[in-house]
């Protein structure tokens, strides 16, 4: 992902595509690499594709997953297994067939400032992956990351190799600190940092008290179940300050304060 | 498109016979995934009420088996936004824009129909939605009483003079009934039909998963419901049948068409397939050239041909 190569414009295309690997990082999650067919689309980080098994009509819908980078024509992509779907993704033998709808929504933009601060919990590490070779060279970037803990050493392990310094939380003290990320961030930004946040809806809330800490530029990737991906069910919409938004093509990112920071947020 | 996919339903000339269902595709046609277009023959607004509207709170998808349940709850910005910003976008298109209205009371449904009137030249067909709630009913849908599906579509027929369809609710004792009351009252088509009322619990909770209790049970789980419903319909109208539900792979269409449908709307399957009305379109040019027709009209209802009255073969 290359911010040299400007974004896809226009609608997300329905795409096939074959899974070229899957490896196991832990019991929770998966580092997986779908090969396409035809012409590769640029991407920036932050956006994400709808994923599912090609022909298969049970489980239906596809699985919005983050794009975690892409070479040549194989996009990576990291996931949790969490229930039906990503059951069925991660017990796919390599060349099974796919179905993939993106790139869909906006993505992360350019940071402003020169000190980027990352935090996510859990799999939302996955569209932060990319920033490091999308951005200018004179952002310095800081991840922080949460985790339960016990079982999640792989993921961590994997996510050391991406980030060298990033900070480490577990909620039991078993790898890391003993905290959440949203603490750990507090604990040392201020102004001048640009925070961008992704993963559970509380912690992404929680981090809004950077504001007090006089960061002004806080961004966060919104997770909502979705259908269609380009705008047209509604199943994703919210309420902001600016009125409805869908976080399928308005989103996944937004400002905080646009969507936690009203009335419309509580 | 071949010319022998080109037909006439209920008042409007299509290109090919398969429809974009409401509520499934953005209203900007910029949203819309690359070549989904392809062999689309109209298509159809999301359902439009007289305010705007927010919509739900909560939930507002979840995944079934082979399905999705769905309580939107019409959200749109209503008539005046439409008629300024989504209808001149949709008809961009180049295809009949079938507009989708949902009404709570008969004074809304008229001040729509009126409202509509000044941009006639943009509008193909008017849909009415009979599944929305009739307030003077205490929120049942407009659509599961005969009295109340009456009084609308003969309202609707009186102030719109342009082709008129009604999108029946799946919800009524006989299909065949219904469809025929709209054919009465001046429905130009039947579109067969909406989705099914279904629920889901929050085990977890202990509760029910959407705020709103039930939800609309759409795509390939209720394709053999909706086949039965389009065949009682189109055993009981001389208008056109459009058949709708659960429509995933090309030979569900053609069997919707077999069954009485002059065409089809397609929904859910959108989701995961944007290509599926290109894939209908070859599959019915495929089935007429098997079978040396040159109109996908002949192929309508070819198979209730030696079927009697009451839907049982009679040789
Ligand atoms: C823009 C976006 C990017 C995402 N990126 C990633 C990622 O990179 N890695 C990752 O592990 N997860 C990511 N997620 C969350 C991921 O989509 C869900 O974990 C996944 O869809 C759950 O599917 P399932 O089959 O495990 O669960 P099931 O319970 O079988 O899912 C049932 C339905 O609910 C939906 N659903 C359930 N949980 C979520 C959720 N948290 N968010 C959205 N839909 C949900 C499913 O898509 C499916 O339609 C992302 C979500 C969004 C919206
Ligand atoms: C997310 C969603 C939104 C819908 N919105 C509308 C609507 O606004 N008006 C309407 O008449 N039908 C609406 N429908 C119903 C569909 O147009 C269609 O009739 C139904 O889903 C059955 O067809 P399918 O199984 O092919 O989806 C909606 C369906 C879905 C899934
Ligand atoms: S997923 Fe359909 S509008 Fe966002």
């Amino acid at each position: 992902m290359d911010r040299s190569v400007a974004p896809m414009k226009g609608p997300p295309a329905d795409r096939r595509g074959s899974l070229f690997f899957s490896r196991s990082l832990g019991d929770h999650c998966v580092h997986m690499g779908v090969e396409l067919e035809g012409l590769t689309p640029k991407a920036i980080p932050g956006q994400f594709f709808l994923i599912r098994e090609r022909g298969v009509l049970d489980p239906l819908l596809g699985r919005p997953l983050a794009l975690v980078a892409s070479k040549g024509n194989v996009l990576e992509f990291l996931f949790r297994i969490s229930g039906r779907g990503t059951a069925r993704l991660a017990s796919l033998p390599p060349g099974a067939a796919l179905e993939l709808r993106g790139p869909c929504g906006n993505g992360f933009p350019e940071p402003v400032g020169d000190e980027l601060v990352l935090v996510a919990g859990t799999l939302g590490i996955a569209p932060f992956i990319g920033i490091s070779s999308f951005s200018s060279e004179k952002v310095r970037i800081t991840a922080v990351l949460g985790v339960p803990g016990k079982g999640w050493e792989k993921f961590v392990e994997w996510c050391l190799e991406r980030f060298p310094g990033i900070r480490i939380n577990s909620d039991d003290g078993s790898i890391g600190r003993h905290g959440d990320p949203v603490e750990d961030t507090l604990s040392f930004v201020g102004q001048g940092h640009e925070v961008w946040g992704c993963g559970p809806e509380a912690m992404l809330r929680g981090l809004g008290r950077v504001h007090e800490k006089g960061c002004e530029k806080l961004l966060v990737s919104l997770e909502k179940r979705m259908a269609c991906g380009t705008g047209g069910c509604l199943g994703c919409s919210i309420r902001t300050g600016s009125g409805m938004k869908r976080v399928c093509v308005d989103g996944p990112v937004f400002e905080w304060r646009e969507v936690f920071g009203g009335a419309h947020g509580k | 498109m071949e010319s022998s996919l080109r037909t006439n339903v209920g008042g409007v000339n299509l290109e090919t016979p398969v429809i974009v269902a409401s509520g499934v595709w953005p209203m900007d046609p910029r949203l819309w995934p690359a070549g989904s277009m392809e062999g689309v023959g109209a298509v159809c607004s999301k359902g439009m009420t007289f305010e705007p509207r927010e919509g739900n709170r909560g939930f507002r998808i979840m995944e079934t088996y082979a399905g999705i349940l769905n309580s939107i709850g019409l959200q749109n910005y209503g008539v005046e936004h439409f008629i300024a910003k989504e209808l001149p976008l949709l008809d961009n298109s180049c295809r009949p824009v079938i507009v989708n209205i949902a009404f709570e009371t008969l004074e809304d449904l008229r001040r729509i129909l009126e409202r509509l009137k000044v941009c006639r030249s943009m509008v193909g067909v008017v849909e009415m939605n009979v599944s929305c709630p009739n307030v003077s009913r205490g929120g049942l849908s407009w659509g599961v009483h005969t009295e109340s599906l009456g009084n609308a579509v003969s309202m609707a027929r009186q102030v719109w003079e342009g082709p008129l369809w009604v999108k029946l609710s799946p919800q009524v004792p006989s299909m065949g009934e219904f469809a025929r009351l709209s054919q009465e009252c001046g429905a130009q088509a039947v579109v067969v039909g909406n989705t099914w009322l279904g629920m889901a619990i929050d085990n977890d909770l202990e509760r029910p998963f959407f705020e709103n209790v039930f939800a609309g049970l759409s795509g390939p789980a209720i394709f053999p419901l909706a086949l039965r419903a389009v065949w009682e319909a189109a055993g009981a109208v001389n208008i056109p049948v459009i058949g709708c539900g659960g429509i995933a792979r090309p030979g569900d269409a053609l069997s919707m068409i077999l069954a009485g449908a002059s065409a089809v709307e397609v929904g859910t399957a959108l989701f995961i397939d944007s290509g599926l009305p290109a894939s209908i379109c070859r599959e019915l040019e495929a089935n007429l050239t098997k079978k040396g027709l040159a109109s996908v009209r002949e192929l309508v209802g070819r198979a209730r041909n030696d079927q009697g009255e009451n839907g049982e073969k009679s040789r």
